[in-house]
């Protein structure tokens, strides 16, 4: 095999984590998600896992299946292998620096590609498929509308996410705090001024007043 | 008379008076805004389709080398396959593909990308100016490693004339290679072909262009190249590139769907960039502050390309000036068109030394520019954002603040201007149906620039109806001819073709109701509230209307037509900035620019556009640079980690101010709006604390040096 820093390819921590197949310490896998695999047990307490395994994840309130190597990450299992995919979140760093494809485990946002989906099961995940509640949008992505905090849309769904998280678990969040929920994600077009705008609009909204 | 009255029945359309228009010129909602925030909208990274394989390259990771690539293991690999040699020998910049691997899935083609074995003898390179130039550099480009130095405007005369002024600077500016980062990176995804079709999603600036292009590698006639929404391009995404090449040969060869998006890093090197420069200036200027003579040589930096630059004396008036300007060539990608291509890069001269020689003659910093400006537009939009950054009340006019203070403020101003404008290029078309629904189709691309909500409102406001009665669609070859989107024309040559298209469909809609009510054409108005008939004063609505259509409805066509649109916009910015001078942080704290651009489509979107161009400026002022290593030629920040980018905690408040004095018709914004923040911060900061940092990025470090340089450092004293 080729010397990997003579390939040109990134051998980051994350990227070794990716590439040696997956560890799963017993028990992070729900029992029901394991029962088809071909996981073993080598003795040594530590469940390994090799080769595709269906899991079952709960996303947006829904059980989905969907399979996945150890190593697959929750964004690649979102947009690559679930069918119909999600592909709401975004991958462009796919290295945990720009926020556009965070989600929320168990109602906090997270980097969809450093997680392990296999990590996941047993989690509450929202997409930003899942924000608006059927047809009604969440007040912040009204308030993104409305004051057109996007411009070609890529960074948008990760902002949603990330500020969303951020007024769900405290509503009279600053706007210090506000960007700083937002501090991970990064907009090239540039529509900061105008999603500043739109979280204190949607946050008053959420407080009950008028827009 | 309304601006809708079919009086003017043998007119040419249009734009009619701002007063009586309902949406344009206005605030509205995108309309594609909802699926934007609902993750609904599709993008080329997005497409999925049924047996889809993923692709991905393999680049050198040394600048310059002999590259022989092994791809037996890697092709044994479950889930793989497909591995083969992009390029083999020579390889001549950092980066540059050389094998390809389609596979099942994202992690089977990564272990095919381990799994490549590469023979590589490095050759020796250069990837600085410096290295470039050393008097025992390698050859880098075919011809050399300069390009002929190009000359403009009279050395002798500027000569002579430096002997007249009053004062005279000079000074070296340096400029970093910037990136686009749009976040969608290159790349296509493509379906299998017929014999003599096939469809390319392509995040592309060219739809309609760029489907000749992927014609040869797929063997077809014809192709439909698809591109409804897209992350950003900035420039970058004219080409169908290696990987549209690559992707068209493996899925035509291997009978499969590929998807073939570049990488985070891949898009770094091989993508394009903003071209660096090295530029020395020498200014001079009579004792009330008029620009005399100006002497500029400037040496570009594209890589293996030519690099771009503005050009002196960049927006303005000095009585005589000559440059040399030529490109040195680096082992690294070419250079692209990016946003405003050579006037960032220009302007950070420019503006740059013009302020020097103002505080040289202790002219205040406005005065200097009001006075040389080339245009009287930008006259009165520098008092206009003079005003709003408080520049009147500011202390520090013709000199920079030394107190010692630790935290001090500063101001700075910048110009831009740009051609845009449009030309004939764009076919549109307009369908009216029966049940009451408008159909707009251009293949133009919206880029995030708000086209496609403008297109439903051109054509909304002319038939009288509300925004969301027309739906729009863009980003097909097949619903149109197109120009590609750069040098901001896309406005300008296609919102009047929208224009003719809705003018020539509600005539030709007139024409068919007034068969069915055997009235007069002419005499039948659309508004609001539907058709009115002025002589029989009947009034229908627009469904009942539309109702009299027979199965096909209406449906007609639209090109450019002179005196819808207009060209050469102009801006104005400042920027206020805060400096400690303990730990050299840099803060901006208000960014203002006006711009004026014609006929405002959508003032919401006008406005995010030039909010998008200041903060453009100021990541680019603060933090962008490319680094490789000089010693080893390896990139060092080709990821979103170590490639920083302003983000929300580096926000300052800002002002867009369309400048409503503009009467003209529609012209595009883009480029201009990005061309003098980064200048006007780093005029702030000299004005700030007296440092003048003429290497960008401006950074902490650097302010830190020159404030020691400034004021030496006592030693401490020993008691
Ligand atoms: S793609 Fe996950 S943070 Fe960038
Ligand atoms: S809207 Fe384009 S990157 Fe944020």
């Amino acid at each position: 095999m080729a010397d990997p820093e003579r390939s040109g390819v990134d051998l980051s921590r994350r990227v070794f984590l990716k590439s040696a197949g997956g560890l799963a310490a017993g028990g992070a896998l729900g029992e029901s998600a394991l029962a088809a695999t071909n996981s073993g047990l080598f003795g040594d307490g530590v469940e390994r896992l090799t080769g595709e395994v269906e899991i079952e994840l709960t996303l947006n309130g829904a059980a989905r299946k969907v399979k996945v190597e150890p190593r697959t990450t929750l964004l690649s299992a979102l947009r690559d292998r679930l069918e119909p995919p999600l592909s709401g979140a975004k991958l462009v760093c796919d290295m945990g620096s720009c926020g556009a494809c965070t989600v929320h485990v168990d109602g906090k946002p997270a980097y969809a590609c450093l997680l392990l989906a296999v990590d996941c099961v047993g989690k509450k995940l929202k997409t930003i498929e899942g924000l608006a509640q059927g047809d009604v949008l969440h007040p912040l992505q009204t308030a993104f509308c409305e004051h057109d905090a996007l411009m070609c849309g890529f960074c948008t769904p990760g902002f949603l996410m990330s500020i969303s998280a951020c007024l769900d678990t405290k509503p009279t969040a600053t706007l210090d705090e506000i960007k700083e929920s937002c501090a991970g994600n990064v907009c090239r077009c540039g529509t900061y001024p105008h999603i500043f705008e739109a979280a204190v609009a949607a946050q008053r909204v959420l407080a009950g007043g008028k827009r | 008379m309304s601006a809708l009255d079919p009086r003017r029945e043998d007119e040419s359309p249009k734009w009619g008076p701002r007063e009586s228009m309902r949406l344009l010129n206005h605030e509205f909602v995108r309309v594609d805004a909802v699926d934007k925030v609902t993750g609904r909208a599709r993008y080329t990274h997005d497409v999925r389709l049924p047996g889809m394989l993923f692709a991905k390259f393999l680049g050198c990771p040394i600048a310059h080398a002999e590259v022989k690539v092994d791809v037996t293991a890697a092709k044994a690999l479950p889930g793989v396959v497909e591995v083969r040699v992009v390029r083999e020998g020579e390889i001549r910049f950092l980066g540059q593909p050389v094998a390809v691997v389609a596979a099942k899935t994202r992690e089977a083609a990564d272990d095919a990308l381990r799994a490549i074995k590469l023979e590589i003898t490095p050759l020796p390179f250069a990837v600085t100016h410096a290295q470039s130039l050393a008097a025992n550099a390698p050859k880098v480009g075919r011809n050399g490693n300069t390009s002929k130095v190009n000359e403009d405007g009279d050395g002798a005369q500027v000569a002579e004339a430096f002997k007249r002024c009053e004062r005279v600077v000079e000074a070296t500016y340096e400029v970093p290679i910037q990136h686009h980062a749009c976040l969608e990176t290159h790349g296509v995804v493509v379906d299998v072909p017929t014999a003599d079709s096939g469809t390319v999603f392509h995040s592309t600036q060219a739809t309609y262009g760029s489907a000749n292009e992927f014609k040869g590698p797929l063997k077809v006639k014809q192709v439909e190249v698809v591109n409804e929404y897209m992350g950003g391009g900035f420039g970058a995404k004219f080409e169908a590139g290696v990987e549209g090449r690559v992707a068209c040969e493996l899925a035509r060869e291997l009978q499969a769907p590929i998807h073939l998006m570049l990488s985070r890093r891949d898009e770094f090197l091989i993508a394009g960039n903003r071209s660096g420069c090295v530029q020395t200036l020498k200014l001079g200027g009579s004792k009330d502050g008029k620009l005399l003579a100006l002497e500029a040589s400037v040496d570009k930096l594209g890589g293996l390309g030519g690099g771009s630059h503005g050009g002196f004396p960049f927006h303005y008036e000095v009585e005589t000036s000559h440059s040399s300007t030529r490109s040195v060539y680096t082992n690294l990608d070419s250079n692209r068109a990016m946003r405003a291509p050579g006037h960032p890069q220009a302007a950070f001269g420019m503006e740059s030394i013009v302020d020097e020689l103002a505080y040289a003659l202790g002219i205040d910093l406005l005065e200097i520019r009001k006075r040389n400006a080339e245009s009287d537009v930008h006259r009165r939009q520098l008092d206009r954002v003079a005003r709003e950054i408080g520049w009147f009340e500011h202390a520090h006019k013709n000199a920079p603040d030394l107190s010692d203070a630790t935290r001090k403020v500063g101001i700075g101003f910048g110009l831009s201007d740009w051609g845009a404008g449009g030309g004939p290029a764009c076919k549109v078309t307009v369908e009216i149906s029966s049940d009451g629904s408008v159909r707009a189709s251009v293949g133009s691309q919206d880029l995030g620039t708000g086209v496609r909500t403008y297109v439903a409102a051109i054509v909304a406001e002319e038939l009288g109806l509300p925004l969301a009665g027309v739906t729009a669609r863009v980003g097909r070859t097949s619903y149109g001819a197109a120009n590609a989107s750069g040098g901001s024309t896309t406005t300008g040559s296609l919102a009047p073709a929208v224009k003719d298209a809705a003018f020539n469909a509600r005539r030709a809609f007139a024409a068919a109701l007034a068969k069915t009510l055997k009235s007069d054409a002419n005499d039948l108005s659309f508004d609001t509230e539907g058709v009115l008939d002025a002589k029989s004063k009947r009034r229908l609505s627009w469904r009942d209307a539309c109702a009299t259509l027979g199965p096909t409805g209406v449906s007609a066509t639209g090109e450019w037509k002179e005196g819808l649109s207009s060209n050469v916009i102009h801006g104005a910015q400042a920027a206020r900035v805060e400096v400690d001078t303990r730990t050299g942080e840099i803060k901006v704290l208000k960014m203002v620019c006006m711009q004026d651009c014609g006929l405002p489509l959508n003032r919401t979107a006008v406005r995010s556009q030039i909010n998008g161009g200041m903060v453009q400026a100021l990541s680019y002022a603060l933090f962008e640079e490319r680094v490789i290593e000089p010693d080893l030629g390896i990139a060092m920040n080709a990821n979103f980690e170590d490639y920083k980018l302003a983000a929300s905690k580096e926000m300052p408040e800002m002002v867009a101010i369309i400048d409503d004095e503009d009467t003209r018709g529609v012209i595009g914004i883009a480029e201009a709006t990005i061309v003098p923040g980064h200048a006007a911060i780093a005029n702030a900061i000299h004005n700030a604390c007296g440092v003048r940092l003429r290497t960008m990025p401006l950074t902490p470090d650097k302010l830190l040096m020159g404030l020691a340089a400034l004021k030496p450092l006592k030693p401490l004293k020993k008691d």
